[in-house]
């Protein structure tokens, strides 16, 4: 007589020894299926930090849609599961736990507030996930160097460094530094001083400003009165603002050197809103093109097409770099994809050209901080945004 | 020169600290609490100008006036939903509900203003170049805000002294018990208090505006400095919180420009505890002749 149950059990066994014939790899790897990748991405879908976290997002979802379109990567096609962080440490641990345990995604993209990600970075790293970090400028998020950390963001050191070295190039010789030291002042000020040691220079004044600040006056005359020719601003957009009125109406107009805390310059003037006072203000942008050049037509079309509510904006930009960087991650990996390999890939990318940053990516096993290529934005007044150079930062 | 361009810059945040201060004490010395949303109803008004002002259009003037009506209003809505229901528990639950009605109004200011972009900025009032006199520089903008200032503090020293209704405020805050037994209603004095100091508020908000930028964070640093000023002038004291005040403004300025901004923040603090060793009650504390 035929047993049927003995039929279903032969069956099952089958299959399951014909799909690791297939690849030994699917069955063991969360996310991976003979025809499509999961990949987790985190950030902020709602507040203010919404630019980089859904923004960022929706820029490496048409990078995907794009592959996807061309048949996917080795015949996979590449899926992305969003959750919102909320810029919250508490919400970014939720956030990358959920992906990573419950919704077994095999690789995470993501990351826009330094603080929910720095929150999130023990979970990542004991998982051995590899992970790219969209927009997060903390040094603490790949250094120390955690084998499955990547970085496509400019970090706070990088920008420091590059600070003073466009500084000198622009002949400071002068130079004096105004800053917040708060967390994330602090971040970028010690980086700087140590660059400033390194150079062998001291600067020539060294201010403190409050993020609540209201008024600049004192800083604005010492400064002024040290003769400083350049200043290198570490400070958000509100006491920059105040400080720039106040250089403005105190007929101080050295070279005002700014970092990405700072990454709209036509926002900014609008809230500094002293005609005149941004002139000669100049900022660390990530990518290398404004949203209008016709060198991203391809991405704005892409954005604007699958969000109708979108228009390009630069953080779309900074999704689709750091899309493009994991993407080529996983090309690398081949056929026969691991989480180790992809690490491994992700490692090795060297001289790698992406289409918005300002340089080709560059990896290596100790140092994971792949993008060292800041931007230099400005915009004169009542003109359009302009990208003026790039700085290498070795 | 440095010492003119500090003072100035001194007398202006002083006198904004002033404003907030004066809110703080108006409400303190008729009700015994310390209104710990007065730093957000500040922020709220800034907002509120912004609106009349840059969305809609309306000038200076009529913005400031609409705003510290708005303000009288928030304070008046304020004291009915939120402390009147508390008024007979004791006085943590009422300064509780202070510390609440800070969050309600921080969140209002996200849900109606957020998302438009990180800071709002308030166009100046008058033109943003400097005026030199002799060896001195000075700012129209700070002057505005600075004038503005006195006037509304004379204003309000007018209100206590010749006004009927100030004289109720003070003859309740002095002593409630008289005060109900020669007629006063007192609760309706207690809600004045709490529309006033908002409305003092506010108009330290519309002031302020123009020098800084609005985001719905920024009134816990004002909040700061006017309870800073209050306590330095003596709690109970409307001439001690605007002395108070412009003691707070010109001593970090000067300590900015003369030692570090590095201690710009801490010097009105240390100062603050200075005084407050050798005088405990504040600087005005004695201020308590009565009018008979």
């Amino acid at each position: 007589m035929f047993d049927r149950k003995l039929a279903a059990k032969l069956l099952a066994t089958g299959a399951l020894l014909c799909l690791g014939g297939i690849s030994p790899s699917l069955a063991q790897q969360p996310g991976l299926t003979a025809d499509t990748i999961k990949i987790g991405t985190f950030g902020a879908l709602t507040g203010p930090g919404y630019l980089y976290g859904k923004i960022a997002m929706n820029g490496i979802e048409v990078v995907f849609d794009e592959i996807n379109a061309a048949g996917g990567i080795n015949g996979r096609k590449l899926v992305l599961i969003r959750e919102d962080d909320r810029c919250d440490p508490a919400s970014a641990i939720a956030a990358t736990q959920k992906l990573i345990h419950q919704d077994q995604v095999f690789a995470l993209i993501g990351g826009g507030c330094s603080n929910a990600t720095l929150a999130a970075r023990d979970n990542i790293e004991q998982a051995k996930i590899p992970f790219v970090n969209v927009a997060s400028v903390a040094d603490g998020v790949s250094t120390p160097t955690a084998p499955n950390i990547f970085t496509a963001a400019l970090t706070a050191s990088i920008e420091s460094q590059a600070q003073l070295t466009y500084a000198l190039e622009q002949g400071g010789k002068k130079i004096a530094v105004v800053s917040m030291r708060d967390a994330w002042g602090r971040s970028r000020y010690t980086p700087l001083m140590e660059e400033f040691k390194k150079k062998g220079i001291t600067p020539i004044a060294d201010e403190e400003m409050t993020p609540d600040a209201n008024d600049a006056t004192a800083q604005v005359l010492r400064l002024k009165a040290a003769g400083a020719d350049t200043v290198i601003i570490v400070l958000f957009p509100k006491p920059a603002a105040i400080f720039l009125r106040d250089a403005q109406k105190l007929a101080f107009k050295p070279l005002l050197v700014g970092q990405s805390g700072i990454a709209d310059p036509a926002a900014f003037e609008e809230q500094v809103g002293v005609q005149g006072a941004t002139a000669r203000f100049v900022t660390i942008s990530m990518v290398k093109h404004v949203p209008d050049d016709v060198e991203v037509d391809k991405w704005r079309k892409l954005v604007e097409a699958k969000f109708p509510g979108d228009r390009l904006s630069v953080f779309n930009l900074f999704g689709v770099g750091s899309a493009q960087f994991l993407t080529e991650g996983i090309k690398r990996a081949g056929p026969d994809l691991t989480r180790e390999k992809l690490i491994a890939a992700l490692a090795g990318i060297k001289d790698f050209k992406i289409d918005v940053y300002g340089g080709p990516i560059s990896c290596s096993e100790t140092d994971h901080r792949c993008n060292k290529y800041p931007v230099w934005i400005s915009k004169a007044p009542g003109g359009p945004v302009k990208v003026i150079g790039v700085t290498k930062v070795e | 020169m440095l010492l003119s361009y500090l003072l100035l810059s001194g007398v202006t945040t002083g006198a904004l600290y002033a404003l907030v201060a004066l809110g703080l004490v108006v409400v303190n010395k008729a009700t015994g609490i310390l209104n710990f949303s007065q730093g957000e109803l500040f922020m709220f008004s800034g907002f509120i100008a912004w609106s009349l002002h840059v969305q809609l259009g309306l000038g200076y003037l009529p913005s400031f006036l609409g705003t510290v009506l708005a303000g009288f209003a928030l304070g008046l809505t304020i004291d009915r939903v939120a402390f009147r229901p508390v008024k007979s528990s004791d006085v943590i639950a009422i300064v509780l509900a202070t510390v609440g009605i800070s969050f309600v109004l921080k969140g209002a200011a996200r849900i109606i203003w957020g998302g438009k972009s990180d800071y709002l900025s308030f166009p100046p009032i008058t033109s943003p170049d400097p005026i030199v006199v002799g060896p001195v520089l000075i700012i129209p903008q700070q002057i505005v805000a600075f004038l503005g200032a006195v006037a509304i503090m004379l204003g309000f020293a007018a209100f206590f002294r010749y006004s009927r209704l100030g004289k109720m405020m003070q003859a309740t805050a002095d002593n409630k018990k008289a005060a109900t037994l020669v007629g006063i209603r007192t609760d309706r004095i207690y809600t004045l208090a709490f529309g006033t100091g908002a409305a003092v508020a506010a108009a330290a908000a519309v002031l302020a505006a123009p020098l800084t930028l609005l985001y719905p964070d920024m009134g816990f640093s004002f909040f700061i400095k006017g309870f800073a000023a209050a306590v330095l002038g003596g709690l109970a004291s409307l001439p001690g919180a605007v002395l108070g005040g412009f003691l707070v403004g010109i001593v970090e300025a000067l300590a900015g420009g003369y030692i570090h901004s590095s201690v710009m923040e801490v010097s009105a603090f240390i100062m603050i505890m200075i005084v407050l060793i050798v005088r405990p009650t504040g600087l005005l504390s004695f201020y308590q002749a009565r009018r008979v």
